[in-house]
């Protein structure tokens, strides 16, 4: 037994095991973390079956279903999103499952989604126009209702139209047609259909504007703030991470100094990003863009145009953030360019631009690429420096318009980061915001995921190619 | 080439040139604007550095010329008040019954710059006081006995861009203070929204209170009720200095005998006597009193030139006693204290003395900004302007001094931003970040201390959490891991280390933190059984068969683990009520409270640590691994081949040989906990206090400046404190990384040699 022990200990395979579960267990949270995002992301977009409970007090319930959990006190109960904020003040209920007497889906229930108040959950009755009644039962009414909602409405007049709807407990409510967004009735609809309305709701959420405080509509204006921040800073990012690099590598005499240089400049990019965040306020906005409000702007003062946030100061500020990244990588690049290379440039004539801009860059551009792919990924999912330089929950009008001078670098914008912050911890609705935030953390994390997928992959590459070759 | 045309040689010579001058040309532009970059990137701490320092800047004060005032009969004797607008450019002198007025700026009135005027033909003026606040409201008091009210406005009149000052002097009706008629020798007065307070000491210590009040009647008219109390009988000594309180609540009585007796005027008809302090350890008479803005504290000076600030405090934190205690005491003047005037914009104040001194204090920086020195004779009155930019002084040769004052910052030293300090109201010297509320007369609480506690509290939970798994997975990898396996599983953890931190924010505040709140003791549970089941199984695997474990190639550990923890997790949560009886007592929240004295928040420290661990799992795994897997092989196979095993390879080899590795690991590691704001912003509850609960939050440098800068004025105090805790996480971090390449650097240049 004592040497069995001895012998355990020293092969130390129960150190082995502990090490392999410390690394299963960090691989099973990434993918927990990323299968929450996934399930509650993309379940979003499914329009599931609206259930109606009949309870023991004889009411009755219309809704979705959203849970099921054990309460604290041990009672089994399941959480209905019930809709009809206007009538009830709450989307969601829980309700204890002894309490149900029977469930069903009936085919007749409609979801109405409107412009205000979130969903109504219920039943559709009559249509009218004015007073007079247009069509009745929900298959007609369906069927009438698409061309009268493309119609451009016509609020308060006489003969608008208008929805006669009843909530579970039958209590009626007209609701105008211009509040109207659309009309389903998911209890009726097949497998297909459903998979059609889900890629309906997924394009109306990617191109349209938000409502209701962020916390329903589309996210549009906050991806197009996105990459429209990203690639300003790109345009700015490129020509100085190149030419830095190209200088530290190309040009300076290495040494102690170019040494200590590439260590900061290194050293950069672990610098906490609300850092760059204060600087680019200071620096930017009040410095930069107070100079140029007093010198070209003093007509609109007190009120700023560039002494305030804007996308342009958000890009500046991303770009310092992560030119060491582009430096970094472009030196890697540039470094794996293999000697012989540059020396039979030089040997046939070549001077030393030519030499760089015909031999050198292009050999190296699979590493600037990375190095840029690999900037745009941390600068779409920063967020921290963005709230002091610019960004804004609502922002009235996208960067670009067709309003002379088209892109106007002064103005605020939306970005999916920030949609998250603002929507699940400033709105006041919490509850009803969730799966909005969701469905955007999915839409970043693929943006993300994405542009650092290209990046690591281009790198392997140009690793490969070059792996043989560097002497 | 003797065949070749000069043309074409020329042609080439100009080519040749042309190439030349873009090498040149390119070289000069890569080199400035790579020094540019680098030199814009390291100029970022700097423009942060420039930020900083006009915090720490003493303040600047510039002299204007002296101005003599014109000669008047009895001045000497007669008492002095000086007073100043609020863009200082007219300065007022009362003397006796005469007032001028003197232009500062000589822009406001035409030559002589000088008005005198007249104020009463009452009688002659025996006593000068003003009403603390914004407003110029005097008070003469003559030798008849009787109080004048005379108020002082300044009209400003535009005419294009040129501001023009006009003063408009109101004097109000005599009130009879003494009834005797005697002479009045002291005086004080204050102006309220509802009346007025006067309190004077005529001639033989007679002392006096009149209050008036004005009722209003519903119907709009109002009444006047005027009550006079003679407070003789309370005071013994000498009465040498009076003041009230802005809101004329409370009256100070300072005496010769070097005690100040409070009374308490909230019903003026009946003052009360509400305690005597004695301000001076010596029985020094009290020569000059003042309440600081806010109401709440005193400052006083004495007879030989010392000056401290008494406040109301608690005798313990537990009793109700509140005594006036000296909470701040400043170096003393050479002379005795003739005036102290406050500032209306924060707890500064200045003092003079009859040396011809002026000070300017800030009380709870408990810091002295200035002392000048005019070298025009002994002070007799001096008046802090309304926006706490400028002093005037009447001195004994009848000349009025000016000085113009820079100070923006008065209330932020090293020791306030960093050490306890005394605040108004609090019972002892304490570390609170307050930076705003809803009250005007609210001094800003700026200390960094509660905020660095914060950033540490939150580095160390999320180090808790990140560095065992990051580590057991980084050697696992390294050592035991299939290469095959290995290759992929890289990307995945690179990908883990880009996932926006907003995303773990979000996920940790608005899923994990309810999620934990429910399970808690689940979760505490798991940290027992987990270990628990993976010795166990690793037990259970050795004690197989060989025939069986031979199936299960080397490497491949982790995989079989994974079932193994899904399932304990998953039993776990099943099992939570019966753990939570078990660990604690159904509810827990109510056991941690009784047992442990913890609240339970729902985002606490721990929501954070997790999240923050996982957002820095990734970078200690992927450095160490490096190190751990940069290890040479020729040494590795050396140990393996004098028959050490896989783990005493480890132990006694790779562990020892890549510690440098790891430590620099850890170091950035700890560098992105310090600075990560989002996860913080989002996962606490942001609020700033000191305690290393588990389970309540707390609020980090990082996430105060993304809560606080929006809000902050461009170049206020705040907004220049939060640039200098940004400058703090900047030094911070680039000293921690700094370090850490150094380490790394040093380890490859170590490793090359084999």
């Amino acid at each position: 037994m004592r040497a069995w022990l001895k012998q355990f200990w020293a092969t130390g395979d129960l150190f082995v095991w502990g090490c392999g579960a410390g690394l299963s267990l960090s691989l099973l949270m990434i993918g927990g973390l990323l299968f929450l995002i996934l399930i509650n992301g993309f379940g979003y977009f499914w329009p599931s079956d609206l259930i109606e409970l009949t309870l023991k007090d004889g009411k009755h319930v219309i809704g979705q279903l959203a849970g099921e959990e054990v309460s604290p006190k041990g009672v089994p109960r399941i959480r209905v999103k019930v809709g009809n904020r206007d009538l009830y003040g709450l989307d969601y209920r829980w309700i204890n499952t002894d309490q149900i007497v029977e469930r069903s889906r009936p085919a007749n229930l409609i979801i109405l989604e409107r412009r205000e108040w979130g969903n109504f959950y219920g039943r559709v009755s009559a249509l009218h126009k004015g007073d007079e009644v247009v069509t009745e039962g929900a298959a007609s009414i369906q069927q009438a209702l698409p061309p009268l909602l493309r119609q451009a409405a016509v609020p308060d007049s006489a003969d608008a139209y208008s929805l006669l709807v009843a909530d579970a407990n039958g209590k009626e409510k007209s609701i105008p047609l211009e509040q109207v967004l659309r009309l389903l009735t998911p209890n009726d609809l097949s497998v297909l259909g459903k998979a059609w309305v889900y890629i309906g709701n997924v394009w109306a959420v990617l191109t349209t504007e938000p409502r209701e405080a962020n916390t329903e509509g589309g996210i549009f204006p906050a991806i197009f703030g996105t990459v429209m921040m990203v690639l300003i800073m790109t345009v700015i990012v490129m020509p100085f991470g190149v030419i830095g690099a190209l200088y530290l590598r190309e040009y300076a005499r290495q040494g102690v100094i170019v040494r200590l240089v590439r260590i900061a400049v290194n050293n950069l990019a672990g610098v906490p990003s609300i850092v760059f965040g204060v600087f680019g306020l200071g620096f930017f906005v009040y410095g930069v863009g107070g100079t140029i409000d007093a010198l070209w702007f003093s007509d609109r003062l007190p009120n700023p145009t560039f002494g305030t946030g804007g996308i342009l100061w958000a890009s500046l500020t991303l770009a310092l953030l992560t030119v060491p990244v582009v430096i970094v990588s472009t030196e890697e690049g540039l470094a794996a360019v293999p000697r012989e290379y540059r020396e039979g440039s030089i040997g046939l004539g070549a001077t030393k631009w030519e030499t760089i801009w015909q031999v050198v860059l292009p050999a190296a551009l699979p590493g600037i690429l990375t190095g840029l792919i690999l900037a745009m990924a941390r600068a779409a999912g920063e967020v921290a420096p963005l709230m002091l330089t610019g960004v804004v929950k609502l922002a009235p009008a996208l960067p670009i318009d067709g309003a002379w001078p088209f892109l106007h670098l002064d103005r605020k914008f939306m970005h999916l980061g920030f949609h998250i912050y603002d929507v699940g911890f400033q709105s006041p609705n919490v509850e009803a915001a969730k799966p909005m935030v969701y469905v955007t953390t999915l839409v970043l994390i693929l943006v993300v995921v994405a542009l650092n997928l290209a990046g690591i992959v281009l790198r392997n590459r140009v690793r490969k190619k070059y792996a043989g070759s560097a002497v | 080439m003797s065949n070749a045309s000069p043309t074409a040689a020329d042609r080439l010579l100009d080519r040749h040139r042309l190439r030349t001058f873009t090498d040149r040309f390119t070289r000069a532009i890569i080199i400035g604007g790579g020094v540019a970059i680098i030199l814009a990137i390291l100029g970022m701490c700097a423009f942060l550095v420039k930020e900083v320092l006009p915090l720490f800047q003493s303040p600047d004060a510039v002299q204007t010329q002296p101005i003599a005032l014109s000669p008047v009969s009895g001045a000497t004797s007669s008492p002095v008040m000086v007073g100043l607008d609020e863009h200082q450019e007219l300065a007022y002198v009362v003397r006796g019954e005469s007032l001028e007025f003197i232009s500062i700026s000589n822009k406001s009135l035409p030559q002589p710059n000088s008005q005198q005027q007249a104020l009463t033909a009452a009688g002659s003026v025996t006593a000068v006081a003003r009403a603390l606040g914004k407003d110029h409201r005097l008070a003469l008091g003559t030798d008849s006995g009787q109080v004048i009210p005379v108020s002082i406005e300044f009209v400003q009149e535009f005419s294009g861009e040129t501001r023009s000052i006009t003063p408009s002097v109101t004097t109000g009706e005599p009130v009879v203070v003494d009834p005797a008629r005697r002479p009045i020798r002291r005086l004080a007065y204050q102006t309220t929204e509802s009346g007025t307070r006067i309190a004077a000491v005529s001639e033989d210590q007679h002392f006096w209170l009149v209050g008036s009040r004005r009722v209003s009647r519903p119907d709009g008219t109002a009444d006047t009720s005027v009550a006079q109390t003679e407070l003789t009988a309370h005071i013994s000594g000498q009465i040498t200095a009076l003041t009230f309180d802005s809101r004329g609540d409370t009256l100070f009585v300072g005496t010769d005998e070097g005690t100040v007796r409070q009374f308490d005027l909230r019903d003026p008809a009946q003052p009360v006597p509400a305690g005597t302090s004695l301000a001076f350890e010596k029985g020094e008479a009290v020569t000059a009193l003042a309440p600081l803005i806010g109401d709440r504290a005193i400052a006083v000076g004495s007879a030989t030139g010392q000056v401290a600030v008494w406040m109301p405090v608690r005798e313990s934190a537990d009793s109700n006693v509140i005594r006036m205690k000296a909470v701040h005491r400043f170096s003393p003047h050479a002379g005795a204290v003739t005036g102290i005037t406050i500032s209306q914009r924060d707890k500064g104040f200045i003092t003079a003395d009859a040396a011809g001194e002026i000070r300017l204090h800030h009380s709870t920086s408990e810091q002295t900004l200035l002392q000048l020195h005019p070298q025009q004779g002994p002070i007799r009155n001096v008046y802090f302007a309304p926006k706490a930019d400028g002093i005037v002084g009447v001195t004994d040769t009848d000349r009025v001094i000016h000085y113009q004052i820079q100070n923006p910052h008065p209330e932020i030293t090293w020791r306030t931003l960093f050490f306890p300090v005394w605040y108004e109201g609090y019972s002892e010297p304490d570390l609170v970040w307050q930076s705003s509320s809803g009250s005007d007369d609210f001094e800003p609480k700026l200390s960094l201390t509660p905020l660095i506690f914060g950033t540490l509290k939150g580095t160390v939970f999320a180090l808790l959490l990140a560095v065992p798994f990051a580590l057991l997975a980084a050697i696992y990898t390294a050592m035991f891991m299939h290469p095959s396996l290995r290759a992929k599983l890289k990307p995945t953890i690179e990908i883990m280390a880009a996932l926006p931190t907003v995303v773990l924010g979000f996920l940790a505040g608005l899923w994990f933190a309810p999620v934990l709140e429910r399970n808690f003791p689940a979760i505490a549970a798991m940290a027992i059984v987990l270990p628990l089941t993976i010795v166990v199984s690793a037990l259970l695997f050795l004690v197989l068969p060989n025939s069986v474990r031979r199936r299960i190639r080397p490497g491949a550990e982790a995989l079989l683990m994974v079932p193994v923890i899904i399932g304990v997790i998953w039993g776990c949560i099943e099992a939570n009520s019966w753990w939570e009886s078990i660990l604690f007592d159904t509810p827990y929240k109510a056991w941690l409270e009784a047992h442990l004295g913890l609240r339970y928040d729902q985002r606490n420290a721990l929501v954070v640590g997790a999240a923050m661990g996982f957002a820095i799992i990734p970078i200690i795994y992927s450095i160490s691994e490096e190190a751990l897997s940069n290890v040479p092989k020729n040494l590795i196979a050396g140990s393996l081949a004098l028959g050490a095993t896989r783990w005493q390879t480890l132990a006694h080899l790779v562990l020892i040989s890549a510690s440098p590795g790891i430590f620099s690991a850890l170091m950035i590691g700890l560098g992105r906990a310090v600075g990560e704001t989002m996860i913080v912003l989002m996962a606490t509850g942001n609020t700033p206090i000191m305690d290393w609960s588990a389970f309540n939050g707390f609020r980090t440098l990082s996430a105060n400046i993304a809560v606080e800068i929006p809000e902050a004025p461009h170049g206020g105090t705040l907004y220049r404190t939060l640039f200098l805790a940004g400058l703090l996480l900047f030094l911070v971090t680039f000293v921690i990384n700094t370090g850490a390449e150094l380490i790394r650097q040093r380890l490859r240049a170590k490793y090359s040699q084999f």
